[in-house]
């Protein structure tokens, strides 16, 4: 018995001792994070940017890496979407892999929490799926970055397209059915208020708040229908708008009533590309049709597909590929990998990625990328429905004006 | 001198492991002392569940409510009002312990698996007030910018506090479970009936038990939001509460120190496990059938160390009452 | 209010009772007979919905894939039901409440990852055939067509499970076992056969109600987590081993569930729980329940 505890106890002292070692890094790699939720809602979308992410390493080792010496190594970890998790392995990832920049998350509430901690550590930080507004607003970061049009970008686009329709086809009244999260609550918030400023004829009826993963949506699609609204702007979760509209689709519920607002990203119009209902007016973040002509999309496009069996990329990769690109020429301008200077040079930069050429905000960080609006419709070109009568709402046109993001930074600060 | 050398008897194991921790920031990388500084905290979370489930009998399936009502306690008040950490701490374990107090109510009145399902259900009660109570608590976004003090901001620092309040903590815990009242709530578990029969009113007693232990969780709640810089509603869900429950299981629930030795195992495979697997519930689900199936009484039942953080009721050398031979409890 | 609209309404509770009852009713005769409380029982219903839309996937082309793939989806998972039950579940039946929980647990989350394994992350979505892609129109109110054939599916196997409990030796072999399996085993039945039957019985269920939500919306990973805790809420308001008592609390939770969210749909969860707690709290062995099983 007591030589049992001695055993137990020389164990535990050597499980620490296996673990103190650790790795240690060698300094000549650039060590790449990845934080992305590959378990829980966003394992597609996460997986999606694992993909684009490593196709811009690849394109980018074959030259030497970053500054042509740097060869970038990516170090992965699941957030498994959850904000405590996140932060855990974005610790993991910066003090035991030593990575100097992280690409997180999927979840905008993770992203929010990690945020601090990149800033803490001197760790660049860059969201390339979630965009909630917060993550750039308030709570200045210098260390993180935006690659992902932002919820309030995203919904005022929505709505100068939305404004439109409803003018040509005299529209009155709409219900907002929104997922009760972060994204879905910003976005819904900034549509009505936008809306009211830019078609004040219209009402809302009612605002309907499914939680975020409802399975049950009849008693929503009935509750609608018996409303009769001229339409409906949804702001649901990519899975639940695929659940909403297979749930709805057997009441003739397309039929009857416009259904605008749902993102549909090159995600979305691939896997469900069977059943989405045409003629859906719908918002995309990142889709590589609509930017075909630039080269640098069209060269990624090709060796994605390369790699990746004919598939095609979707908004998820496009972002991934240029947050790693932007980052590139972050590292390029600053002309090191040292941290400090990197952030410095990505303030305010404009970079060259597959969506054009794009400027980071000074003042928040946020890449002043577009937003897409455009109607489900088939295409010859390719397997799966495109956004037709597509409408490039570019950042000029949708961001947040400056002087607000001061006077909310300010009124935060009391 | 005999006096004084079974006292070091008795305390070695404590002692060495207290050591032990005292070094450790010496040793290893800041990245250990993070998953250190978690360990201690959850542990002292497991610890606080122990108090209903390896002492007291029942299990409760819900104790994460009251970690989260202390981790937000702390939160908002540093986030809103700049409250010092040191107030915060204490008001956590008020706050948990007041929730703990109107939930274990009613939670009380009922055994088995009855306590278990209903500690679940205000368990989730919690989760979903916390979460839909957007305007105040946040939501699913959760709390962000829960910055300690300065002088708390690093890892090292941040964990010798964690270190000197958990060990508060569980030296507080251990004179209650070595109290009288200790010893009555082991009686209350090993055989209810007769606890009622010599007169104790067992449903007062499980009350002020579910409280104390409420209390402690939110004080462990407390100590993870600084540390983590933020809370979220999941803290108090009920994949949250089953984490005390493996981490007692797992280092023995009828040893004082098993929930904590279950935290350094639990926290340690996850930290180890997700560095190279996306599969940890998997490994983490065989883990626990393994340890369940096989190692019953945990890590301590199978060293069997008698006589020290026992909390069977020994009133003779092997002349017990319930020693029927069924080593059930041991 | 008008009429067409209530009745929508209530139509969405009714199917989405219906949903609950047919997951629950597995869990609540495991629990009745064998006093388990099955964690992994949500995500045999999430394994049976992949299943199914396996083998739906194999015969796409025909019409009747559907309606094929459900059937046998539900004997596959019974089946794996039983090889678990037969390596795991087995062991647990004398073990403590908190053993018998943590190795349930534990199997929710070992499925739960093969599920991620085998048909990785992607939504899976079935098509509808034809025949259910139109709504019917029922008191002026559309209703989802495919709702009707949930509902009569929930139905039947309400009515199986009464007929095969009042009527047949073997359910009334099980309803003994539900008040006293001391006796039963006294009167020379095996019992170890018994509960390895009542949990492929229960499993089945689980297999065919997944089959059945296959086809409702995609088919994604951690459905199971959401729907489990709300098996365990109907399961505790109607009874633990009570057929009548499941049937009556999923229909409870659904409408309760339907309407809320018209008028509080923040605190409809909410309301869900504390009908639970308060049902624990004030009648503990539910609504149909029997008091003796504590």
């Amino acid at each position: 018995m007591k030589s049992k505890k001695v055993f137990i106890g020389v164990f535990v002292l050597l499980m620490i001792g296996v673990f103190c070692i650790g790795s240690v890094q060698a300094a000549d790699p650039y060590n790449l994070g990845v934080a992305l939720g590959f378990t829980g809602t966003g394992t597609l979308y996460s997986k999606d940017q694992m993909e684009g992410i490593q196709v811009a390493v690849d394109e980018i080792n074959a030259k030497g890496g970053f500054l042509g010496k740097y060869p970038v190594k990516i170090f992965q970890q699941d957030t498994q979407t959850k904000p405590d998790v996140g932060v855990r392995t974005v610790k993991d990832l910066i003090l035991r892999d030593k990575v100097r920049a992280v690409i997180n998350d999927y979840s905008s509430a993770v992203a929010v929490a990690v945020k601090p901690i990149c800033r803490e550590y001197k760790v660049i930080h860059i969201a390339a799926i979630s965009n909630s507004e917060n993550i750039t607003k308030i709570n200045y970061s210098p260390y993180t970055f935006q690659v992902v049009p932002n919820s309030y970008m995203q919904a005022k686009a929505a709505s100068y397209a939305v404004a439109q329709l409803a003018q040509k086809k005299g529209w009155k009244e709409y219900v907002t059915l929104a997922s009760d999260y972060e994204w879905g609550r910003s976005t819904q918030e900034e549509v009505v208020t936008d809306l009211k400023k830019v078609a004040p004829f219209l009402k809302v009826k009612k605002e309907l708040w499914p939680k975020l993963g409802e399975t049950q949506f009849a008693s929503f699609v009935t509750s609608i229908m018996s409303m009769k609204p001229d339409f409906v702007y949804a702001c649901l979760a990519s899975k639940d708008n695929v659940t909403f509209t297979e749930q709805a689709k057997p009441y003739g519920f397309f039929d009857k009533i416009p259904y605008v607002g749902s993102m549909q990203s090159v995600t979305e119009l691939i896997t469900e590309a069977k059943t989405m209902p045409r003629g859906l007016v719908a918002i995309s973040r990142a889709p590589f049709f609509a930017h075909m002509d630039v080269p640098m999309m069209a060269n990624f496009v090709k060796n994605y597909r390369a790699k990746y069996n004919g598939k095609y990329p979707s908004d998820w990769a496009v972002m991934g590929y240029d947050a790693v690109y932007a980052l590139k020429q972050g590292v390029e301008k600053a002309g090191s990998i040292d941290n400090d200077k990197v952030k410095d040079a990505m303030k305010g930069l404009s970079v060259d990625l597959t969506r054009g050429k794009l400027q980071f905000r000074p003042i928040d960080n946020q890449l002043r990328c577009s937003s897409y609006v455009g109607i489900v419709r088939d295409d010859p070109k390719y397997p799966f429905p495109i956004l037709a009568e597509l409408i490039e709402i570019k950042a000029a046109d949708s961001e947040r004006p400056e002087a607000e993001i001061v006077a909310a930074r300010q009124a935060e600060k009391k | 001198m005999d006096k004084k050398n079974s006292f070091l008897k008795r305390f070695r194991l404590p002692a060495g492991l207290f050591f032990v921790a005292l070094i450790l920031p010496l040793v290893v990388s800041e990245f250990w002392v993070h998953v250190f500084t978690e360990i201690i905290i959850l542990g002292l979370f497991a610890a606080a569940f122990n108090l209903i489930f390896g002492y007291m009998g029942q299990l409760s399936f819900g104790q994460a409510a009251y970690y989260g009502i202390g981790a937000y306690t702390t939160g908002l008040l540093m986030v809103k009002l700049q409250w010092p950490i040191f107030v915060c701490l204490p008001v956590s374990m008020i706050t948990a312990g007041l929730g703990a107090l109107i939930l274990g109510y009613f939670c009380v009145k009922l055994r088995g698996i009855y306590f278990a399902i209903l500690t679940m259900a205000f368990g989730q009660f919690v989760f979903f007030i916390i979460f839909q109570w957007y305007s105040f608590t946040g939501g699913d976004n959760g709390l962000q910018g829960i910055n300690p003090p300065m002088w708390l901001f690093k890892a090292n620092a941040y964990y010798y506090f964690s270190l000197a309040v958990v060990t508060i903590g569980m030296v507080l815990l251990y004179f209650i479970t070595e109290s009288p009242f200790g010893y009555t709530l082991k009686a209350i578990r090993d055989n209810t009936e007769r606890t009622e029969f010599i007169g104790i009113n067992v449903q007062r007693y499980m009350l002020i038990n579910f409280v104390i232990s409420g209390m402690f969780c939110g004080l462990a709640g407390a100590l993870w939001g600084p540390f983590n810089r933020s809370v979220a509603p999941d803290l108090c869900s009920w994949q949250n509460s089953g984490h005390p429950v493996f981490m007692a299981v797992m280092g023995g629930p009828h040893h004082f120190l098993g929930p904590m030795i279950g935290s350094v195992i639990f926290t340690f495979l996850n930290a180890f496990v997700t560095g190279f697997t996306e599969y940890w519930p998997l490994v983490s689900g065989l883990v626990m059938i393994i340890v369940v199936l096989l190692m019953p009484g945990g890590l301590f039942g199978i060293i069997k160390s008698k006589g020290y953080f026992e909390t069977k009721a020994v009133v003779l050398e092997g002349n017990n009452p319930g020693d029927t031979g069924d080593k059930k409890n041991e | 209010m008008e009429f067409t609209f209530l009745f929508s309404q209530f139509m969405s509770g009714l199917t989405y009772g219906l949903m609950l009852f047919l997951v629950a009713s597995g869990l609540s005769l495991i629990f009745g007979v064998m006093n388990i409380l099955n964690f992994a029982h949500a995500t045999f219903w999430l394994i049976g919905a992949y299943i199914c839309f396996t083998f739906w996937s194999l015969m796409e082309a025909h019409q009747f894939a559907l309606w094929v793939s459900i059937p046998l989806a539900a004997l596959a998972t019974a089946a794996f039901g039983w090889v678990c039950e037969v390596v795991l579940i087995k062991r647990i039946y004398k073990r403590e409440l908190h053993e018998q929980l943590l190795i349930t647990y534990a199997m929710a989350l070992i499925l739960g990852d093969l599920i991620k394994i085998i048909w990785g992350p992607t939504d899976r979505l079935i098509v509808r055939p034809p025949i259910i892609q139109q709504p019917l129109h029922l008191f002026g109110a559309p209703i989802d067509s495919y709702f009707i054939f949930v509902i009569l599916i929930g139905f039947t196997v309400a009515i199986g499970l009464w007929w095969f409990l009042k009527y047949t030796k073997y359910g009334h072999i099980v309803k003994a076992a539900v008040f006293s399996r001391e006796m039963v085993g006294a009167l020379g039945i095996p019992i170890p056969k018994i509960y390895t039957w009542v949990f492929t019985l229960g499993i089945f269920i689980a297999g065919l109600a997944g089959g059945v939500q296959s086809a409702i919306g995609s088919v994604t990973l951690g459905m199971d987590t959401n729907i489990i805790i709300q098996a365990f809420c109907v399961v505790v308001i109607g009874g633990f081993g009570s057929l009548m008592g499941t049937l009556v609390g999923s229909l409870i939770v659904g409408e309760v569930f339907s309407f809320a969210i018209l008028y509080w749909p923040d605190g409809a969860m909410v309301l869900i729980f504390v009908i639970t707690a308060a049902i624990l709290i004030v009648r503990p062995w539910g609504l149909f329940g029997t008091p003796l099983r504590a």
